[in-house]
């Protein structure tokens, strides 16, 4: 599955797993992610260790499961970024709305 | 009942099929594999032989008459690969074989315009 | 056991007895059924009723069977007449002939009829996929053409809006896609009032409409902003509004936009997701990058959204070269990317600055193996202080007459001086002055000159003497920006007064401000270039008014209008 999603036992943490390019292909994968869970999670962490490429569509989508998971209450992390990818998200500062590590 | 000449099977298959176009499928055999065997003896070339051969031989099966068919498909093969040893020999059989189908289909031909 | 296909079937064979029997089987299985006796007559059979599948006899006089499914296959073109061919298994040559001709299938004598019924099936099955696929290939090519006709319309319309800008200024060269407009790809250009030169290099997210559709409002706001003299910043948070307002949650807008100031010699920069525009000196080397330093426009809510600009000293002859992503992301047939490095040598290697739009070109093209067709590049070349064109301002509703005697009082106070500047709108209300209206560059460019001295050096108290050399520029306005975003005290007063002369009108200008004010005599005492570029734009204002004097220490700018 190129969109995987684990949820922690107590339901606080969601996190989505991205595979291979992170673009407008996995907007509908993306978004059943976090919008088909029962509770809304305290914490998403999106891991883009597997992720090679990541475009504006990607950005785009981030931000809607900000929107979603509280806006400017939100606890959403990506993490494991490679050096490419952070150097995308870096340039478009979207270091100011997310935990990237 | 002419069992090694023809396949039952096949025959009441036709019979079904056919339904009221039976007699004229027969008629069609009996007038056509005439011209089929004299096609047959008049082949000049082993070339010509083997599609006369050919020809029959798909008609035949296709009425049942498995044993000329068999037999056709001996002529064929044999007219492929000359010289031609024991050609005479073959359509002789080929023509008694036959004799013996015509015999059986007249006989239908008869039962069903009778009535 | 027959399934009500219902297909036209046409059986071809020679033989009178095979022909008969398979004709009644295949009527049988519900179809109906035309009959051919050899290769000419099916061929021509097949003209004539085009049934939607054949059984043909390979070996027939005449034309031969594969002859015949040659010419059947070619008639029936794109759609699918599925051939099944009738022969005897044990001939594995006339099989191999069979598919060659175009055969999709064989079928043996003894004819079986179960067997022929599921072949007909499965054929049919065939035919109907590839009907399908035909249907969907004309529904896809009809709402692409549809698609494109309506892209072809947005562009026209997105052209008469962006036509008002000034890319074609002798000092801009620039390079733009063809596609831009589908890629989300902005390039626009308009002067100030006072004749600065302002331009945005912008990237939508997605492509095709979405992306022209978030491009005209935001163009429009620039233009009607930029013509009625509004500050960067102000510019900048009224698009970052539109855009957040009209713009779905996952769409937004990179964008690098820059404030050229001949006057000031200076160029104000705001970044927010663009890839580095770079400065560069009149021999063409780097003297800095403009780095992001924001999120995209349409990301932030106003209350969040940063409109804090950089500002740089730029001399006449030096250059601003701004790209889109499109140049660091072209890539060879090995799916390397040009990059920032080869970027950076092209930019050392470059001798001549007049060729290095070409030499960049050029780099790209030999490095991605063809022209780029998705790229935008600007190269704006700074020029001295010009003095201000006459404008024609935005048409603006036209009152019945216009007041000629009247005057106002405006104090911006406190906080207020934080955001607000008024010097547009006052300029704005003197429009409705007919004998002013040719002037409106003057006196924008004076209103804001004496606004931005009263702000700066008077309330903030800043020292323009600062501002000698690129490292004092920079500490210069951040001193400015922190001083204001913590000042509570203070006010600008501007007095305007409009009075009738027997021919024409005359305009007062007073600007007042709560500092300490300045040795005025010192300051006029000093060459000219010591003024213009850290001194207070005293002689710009000298120069473009009919009366200008300062009073109360320095304090008070009177400046007079006639017309």
């Amino acid at each position: 599955m190129a969109v995987e999603t684990d949820v922690s036992q107590d339901g606080k943490k969601l996190t989505i797993k991205i595979k291979g390019r992170f673009d407008f292909g996995k907007h509908q994968a993306f978004r059943e992610a976090y919008e088909r869970q029962p509770r809304r999670p305290d914490a998403v962490i999106v891991d883009l260790q597997e992720v090679t490429y990541l475009d504006s569509s990607a950005l785009g989508m981030l931000l809607l499961l900000r929107d979603h998971a509280g806006g400017d209450e939100a606890d959403v992390r990506v993490v494991h970024a490679n050096c490419d990818v952070r150097k995308i998200l870096a340039i478009s500062n979207f270091d100011k709305l997310f935990d990237i590590s | 009942m002419a069992d090694m000449h023809i396949d039952h099977k096949v025959l009441s298959d036709l019979r079904e099929i056919m339904e009221d176009g039976y007699l004229q499928l027969v008629q069609t055999f009996l007038d056509d594999s005439e011209r089929r065997l004299g096609q047959l003896h008049a082949a000049r070339s082993a070339v010509e032989l083997g599609a006369a051969a050919h020809s029959f031989k798909g008609s035949s099966s296709n009425m049942g008459a498995v044993a000329l068919a068999t037999l056709c498909q001996e002529l064929e093969d044999k007219a492929r690969h000359p010289p031609l040893l024991g050609i005479e020999d073959l359509i002789n059989r080929i023509d008694l074989e036959f004799a013996e189908v015509q015999r059986f289909y007249r006989a239908e031909h008869h039962r069903i315009s009778a009535g | 056991m027959a399934d009500e296909l219902g297909l036209t079937v046409l059986v071809a064979e020679d033989g009178a007895v095979d022909r008969l029997l398979l004709a009644q089987i295949v009527r049988r299985q519900g179809h109906e059924v035309f009959t051919a006796e050899n290769g000419q007559q099916a061929v021509d059979v097949f003209k004539a009723r085009r049934p939607e599948l054949v059984l043909l006899d390979a070996l027939m006089p005449v034309m031969d069977g594969f002859e015949a499914a040659r010419q059947i296959k070619a008639l029936a073109g794109e759609t699918l007449v599925p051939i099944i061919f009738l022969t005897a298994l044990n001939e594995e040559q006339a099989l191999v002939r069979c598919l060659e001709a175009g055969g999709d299938d064989f079928l043996a004598k003894p004819y079986s009829a179960v067997i022929l019924a599921a072949k007909i099936r499965a054929m049919d099955r065939l035919r109907r996929l590839q009907a399908t696929v035909l249907d969907q290939r004309d529904q896809i090519a009809r709402h692409h053409h549809h698609l494109l006709n309506e892209q072809r319309v947005a562009k026209a319309v997105f052209d008469k809006v962006t036509h008002s800008g000034c890319l074609d200024a002798p000092n801009i060269r620039f390079l733009q896609s063809p596609y831009a407009l589908f890629n989300g790809d902005l390039m626009l250009a308009a002067l100030t009032p006072s004749g600065d030169m302002r331009v945005l290099l912008g990237d939508f997210t997605g492509h095709g409409l979405p992306a022209a559709v978030g491009a005209m409002p935001l163009a429009e706001v620039f233009y009607g902003m930029t013509a009625k003299g509004y500050g960067m910043a102000q510019v900048l948070r009224e698009m970052n509004a539109k855009l957040k307002r009209i713009l779905p949650g996952d769409m937004f807008c990179c964008a690098l936009l820059v404030n050229l100031s001949m006057q000031r010699g200076a160029v104000e920069v705001w970044n927010g997701g663009m890839p580095d525009g770079f400065l560069l000196s009149t021999g063409g080397k780097v003297l800095s990058a403009l780095s992001s330093r924001h999120l995209p426009l349409g990301v932030l809510v106003a209350e969040q959204f940063d409109d804090q600009t950089e500002v740089w000293p730029l001399a006449p002859g030096e250059r601003l070269l701004l790209m889109s992503d499109g140049v660091l992301e072209t890539a060879d047939d090995q799916e390397r990317l040009f990059g920032e490095q080869r970027l950076r040598a092209v930019l050392a290697d470059n001798r001549n600055p007049a060729l290095l739009f070409d030499e960049l070109l050029d780099a790209l093209q030999r490095f991605g193996g063809r022209a780029r067709d998705d790229v935008s590049l600007c190269d704006i070349r700074m020029l001295g202080a010009q003095l201000p064109q006459p404008m024609a301002m935005l048409p603006q509703d036209l009152g019945r007459c216009s007041a000629m005697d009247w005057s106002l009082s405006f104090d911006v106070r406190g906080e207020s001086l934080r955001r607000f500047n008024p010097v547009p709108y006052l300029v704005q209300l003197l429009q409705e002055i007919h004998g002013l209206r040719s002037s409106a560059g003057t006196l924008y460019s004076v209103l804001s000159e004496l606004y931005s001295n009263a702000l700066e050096h008077g309330v903030l108290g800043l020292d323009s003497r600062l501002k000698c050399d690129a490292p004092g520029f920079a500490d210069y306005y951040q001193e400015r920006a922190r001083r204001l975003q913590v000042i509570e005290e203070g006010y600008v007063r501007i007095n305007l007064a409009v009075e009738p002369l027997a021919a024409g009108g005359r305009l007062k200008v007073e600007v007042r401000d709560s500092g300490e004010g300045f040795d005025v005599q010192q300051v006029l005492a000093q060459p000219l270039p010591e003024q213009g570029l850290s001194g207070r734009g005293m002689a710009l204002v000298r120069r473009l008014s009919t009366v200008a004097r300062w009073t109360e220490g320095g304090r008070c700018a009177h400046v007079e209008f006639i017309w």
